[in-house]
C-alpha cells in the first residue's frame, strides 16, 4: 500500500506521515506542492493520495482532477484534508473528483478508518481491472482461434456447386460454429450422394466432428461406397474421436444415377418428408437407428431404405433445429407444424422455410441450427466423379506359389491396388467380377482340376466346395501368375492369368442365356463385361482386357 | 462368421443381408442362412446393401437356393443393391428370376 501525501506544510506532512507509520503503513511519499505530486504520481503510481487544497501553484483541486485522469479505469482514492469548513468547499472536493475528506486538525482513529476502507476499493477495483484484462485478452484469443478454425471450415466443408444444382439447400448456424452439417458428393457410378447431420450441442465443440466426418464422407463418395458402409465407418470414427457425451445425428441419402431412386440411412434426424407436386406427404424416412458415435462397431444396425420416386416429387430434410422452433407462446413448430408448411406451399424452398420460420419465431430467438435440404427427383446429367485417371502406363505383377494360393485371396487386394493407385473408382465391383472368375477358373479347373457339373444341384454345390478345400489344402506346388497392366492411350486393362495346371476344356464355358445352370456363368460374364477374352495354351492362359 | 438374418414379425418373410464380399467364401454362411429354421418362411429377401464385390458363385448360390426352396417358399427378392452390383445382376439375366428391387 503506497500513500503519497502532499501538502505544502513541512509539519502537517511530518504529523500525516508519522501517523500513517504508526497504522503500519511505511510505503510513503511527500510532496511540497501539486506539480512534484503530479510527477511523483506517475513514477510511483500510488495506491492513494493524502491532498491539501489550499496549495501555492497548483491547488488540491486540479491536483486532484489530474491524479484521477492518470489513473485511468484503476480507482485511485482521493482523500482531501483540509482546515476548511464550508459546505461549498467540501463539496467542491467530491466534485472535482475527490473520494473523501477529513478535516484539519485530522481526527487519527477517523483517518485511518477511511484509508482502510479506500484501500479495500481500490483492491477490488485493481482485482476487477486485472480481471477485465485477462477476459479481453482471451476473447482475442478465442476470437482470432475462430478464425481461423472458420477459415479451414469454410475450405473444408464447402460444398461443390456443380453438382448441387440438383439440391436446394440451406445451413443456418446459431452461433459462429455450426453443429448442423451439411454435405453433398457426386458418385462414381453417375449418382450423388448427400449427409445432413447435427453433432449434440452447437458452436466450437460441435463443429469439431465436421472435419472428420466430412473427409470420411468425401473419400467414400469419390469410390462409390454403400450408405452402410459410410454409415459404419462415420460411426467407428466418431466413437473413436467424440468425448461419451457427444453424438452426431445424421441421415445420409444416395441418389442413383436414374436421379429417381433413392437409399435412405437414418439415425437419429427428424423425418425426411417425401411430397408429390401437390405437396401430400407420401412418404417418410423416419429415423430408424442410433445416431452415429454411439453405439460399438457389433451393435451397429446399418440397414437402408430403398424408395423410387417420381421425377417431380420432393425429398425434404431438415435438422432439428426446424422442428424444435418456438413462437411467442412456447409452443414447438413440431413435424406436424412442417408437413402443413409443405401442405400449405407445395414448391417452398428453402428460403420460403427460412422466411416461415422468421415469422414462426416472431419476437423470440432462435436458439439452434437450421438446416434444410430439398431434392427434387429429375433426370441427372452424368455428375461422373470417376476421379483423374493415371495416365502412366502401369503394370502390376502378382506371383502365387501353393503357399499363397492356400493362404490367401489376392484378388480384392488387387482390386484395390489397381483402382486406388490409378484413381479409379466405380469400377471395383466389375473388376473383382472378371479377376475372381479368372482367377477362380485358374485354381479351380486349371490347378486342382475341379469339375463343375459337381455343381448342378445344392448338395452338389456343398460336395465341389468341400472338394475345393480338400483339394486346396493337399496342394503342393502350384503357381498362379496374375498381370495386370493399364495402358493409359487405350483406356483399357489388359488381364493375364496363366495357372501352372495342366489345362481345362473350354466345353465347360456354358452359355450365359441358361441361367437354370448354377455353374458355368461365369466366362460368359467376363465376355459382358470385358471387351475381349481370349484362352490359350489349353486353357493355361487367359488374356482380356477390361475396358475403363 | 455367419450372416445377419432377419424375419418379419409374422415369421413369413426372411431378409438375409450379405456382406461386402459375396463369393464362393459364403457357400456354407449363405446355406445356413436360408435352411436354418426357415419353417413358414414364404418371402426370401436378399439384401445386398453392403455388398461391393460379387462373382458367378454367387450366381449360382442364389440360383441353388431357389431350387432348393422352390416348393416352400413363393417370393424371391434381391434388394439394394449397388449400382455395379446391379449392372453384374442384369448381365446375367437375374431379373427372370428374382424380384430386383
Amino acid at each position: 500500500m503506497r500513500i503519497l501525501v502532499v501538502d505544502d506544510d513541512t509539519l502537517n506532512r511530518f504529523l500525516l506521515v508519522h501517523m500513517l507509520e504508526q497504522q503500519g503503513y511505511t510505503d510513503t511519499f511527500e510532496a511540497e506542492d501539486g506539480v512534484v505530486a503530479i510527477e511523483l504520481a506517475k513514477r510511483i503510481e500510488p495506491d492513494l493520495v493524502l491532498l491539501d487544497v489550499i496549495m501555492p501553484e497548483m491547488d488540491g483541486y486540479e491536483v486532484a482532477t489530474m491524479l484521477k485522469k492518470m489513473a485511468g479505469d484503476i480507482y485511485l482514492p482521493v482523500i482531501f484534508i483540509t482546515a476548511l469548513e464550508d459546505e461549498k468547499s467540501l463539496a467542491r472536493c467530491l466534485e472535482v473528483g475527490g473520494d473523501d475528506f477529513v478535516s484539519k486538525p485530522f481526527d487519527k482513529v477517523i483517518l485511518a478508518a477511511k484509508i482502510r476502507a479506500h484501500a479495500r476499493t481500490r483492491l477490488l477495483s485493481k482485482k476487477a481491472y486485472e480481471q477485465n484484462k485477462q477476459l479481453s485478452f482471451y476473447r482475442n484469443a478465442v476470437e482470432r482461434e475462430h478464425k481461423i478454425v472458420e477459415h479451414i471450415f469454410t475450405n473444408a466443408l464447402s460444398v461443390d456447386k456443380s453438382f448441387t444444382r440438383y439440391l436446394d439447400y440451406c445451413l443456418n448456424p446459431a452461433s459462429d460454429f455450426n453443429g448442423d452439417l451439411f454435405l453433398a458428393s457426386a458418385s462414381p457410378t453417375g449418382g450423388m450422394y448427400f449427409l445432413i447431420g447435427d453433432f449434440t450441442g452447437h458452436g466450437l465443440a460441435s463443429a469439431i466432428g465436421a472435419l472428420p466426418v466430412s473427409q470420411a464422407f468425401q473419400a467414400m463418395s469419390k469410390k462409390g461406397l454403400s450408405l452402410m458402409e459410410m454409415a459404419e465407418t462415420i460411426n467407428q470414427t466418431l466413437l473413436m474421436l467424440l468425448p461419451d457425451d457427444m453424438f452426431f445425428a445424421a441421415a445420409i441419402v444416395e441418389i442413383n444415377n436414374t436421379g429417381k431412386q433413392i437409399d435412405v440411412w437414418n439415425g437419429g434426424m427428424p423425418s425426411l418428408l417425401l411430397q408429390d407436386p401437390s405437396g401430400k406427404i407420401v412418404k417418410r424416412f423416419a429415423s430408424r437407428h442410433m445416431s452415429l458415435g454411439i453405439l460399438e462397431n457389433h451393435e451397429f444396425a446399418s440397414e437402408v431404405e430403398r424408395y423410387e420416386m417420381q421425377f417431380g416429387n420432393r425429398l425434404v430434410a431438415f435438422s432439428d433445429g426446424v422442428v424444435e422452433l418456438e413462437n411467442e407462446q412456447n409452443e414447438m413448430l413440431g413435424d406436424e407444424g412442417i408437413e402443413k408448411w409443405l401442405n400449405d406451399q407445395p414448391d417452398i424452398n428453402v428460403e420460403g422455410f427460412l422466411s416461415n420460420a422468421t415469422k414462426y419465431l416472431g419476437s423470440k430467438q432462435r436458439n439452434d441450427d437450421i438446416t434444410v435440404v430439398i431434392f427434387t427427383s429429375q433426370p441427372l446429367e452424368p455428375v461422373v466423379n470417376k476421379g483423374i485417371a493415371s495416365k502412366v502406363p502401369l503394370k502390376i505383377v502378382v506371383e502365387l506359389d501353393a503357399k499363397h494360393i492356400k493362404s490367401a485371396d489376392p484378388i480384392v487386394d488387387l482390386v484395390s491396388v489397381v483402382t486406388n493407385q490409378l484413381g479409379l473408382y466405380g469400377i471395383h465391383s466389375e473388376l473383382f467380377t472378371v479377376l475372381s472368375e479368372l482367377y477362380n477358373n485358374a485354381l479351380e479347373h486349371g490347378v486342382l482340376e475341379l469339375d463343375s457339373t459337381l455343381k448342378q444341384s445344392d448338395d452338389g454345390f456343398f460336395a465341389y466346395f468341400t472338394l475345393r478345400e480338400e483339394k486346396l489344402s493337399a496342394l503342393e506346388s502350384a503357381s498362379i501368375v496374375i498381370s495386370a497392366e493399364y495402358r493409359p492411350d487405350e483406356n483399357a486393362l489388359s488381364i493375364r492369368i496363366k495357372d501352372s495346371g495342366t489345362g481345362f476344356k473350354q466345353d465347360y464355358m456354358s452359355k450365359l442365356e441358361n441361367v437354370e445352370k448354377s455353374y458355368g456363368r461365369g466366362i460368359s460374364l467376363v465376355k459382358e463385361l470385358c471387351e475381349s477374352v481370349e484362352y490359350t495354351n489349353k486353357g493355361n492362359t487367359v488374356d482380356v482386357v477390361f475396358k475403363i | 462368421m455367419s450372416l445377419d438374418r432377419e424375419f418379419s414379425e409374422d415369421g413369413k418373410e426372411l431378409t438375409i443381408f450379405l456382406e461386402e464380399k459375396f463369393d464362393f467364401g459364403k457357400v456354407q454362411d449363405f446355406r445356413l442362412a436360408y435352411t436354418e429354421g426357415n419353417d413358414g418362411v414364404s418371402s426370401i429377401v436378399i439384401n445386398l446393401q453392403k455388398t461391393e464385390y460379387m462373382d458367378s458363385s454367387a450366381l449360382g448360390m442364389l440360383l441353388n437356393m431357389q431350387k432348393s426352396l422352390r416348393d416352400s417358399v413363393q417370393s424371391f427378392k434381391i434388394t439394394h443393391c449397388r449400382p455395379q452390383v446391379l449392372k453384374i445382376l442384369q448381365i446375367a439375366h437375374f431379373g427372370k428370376k428374382f424380384d430386383i428391387a
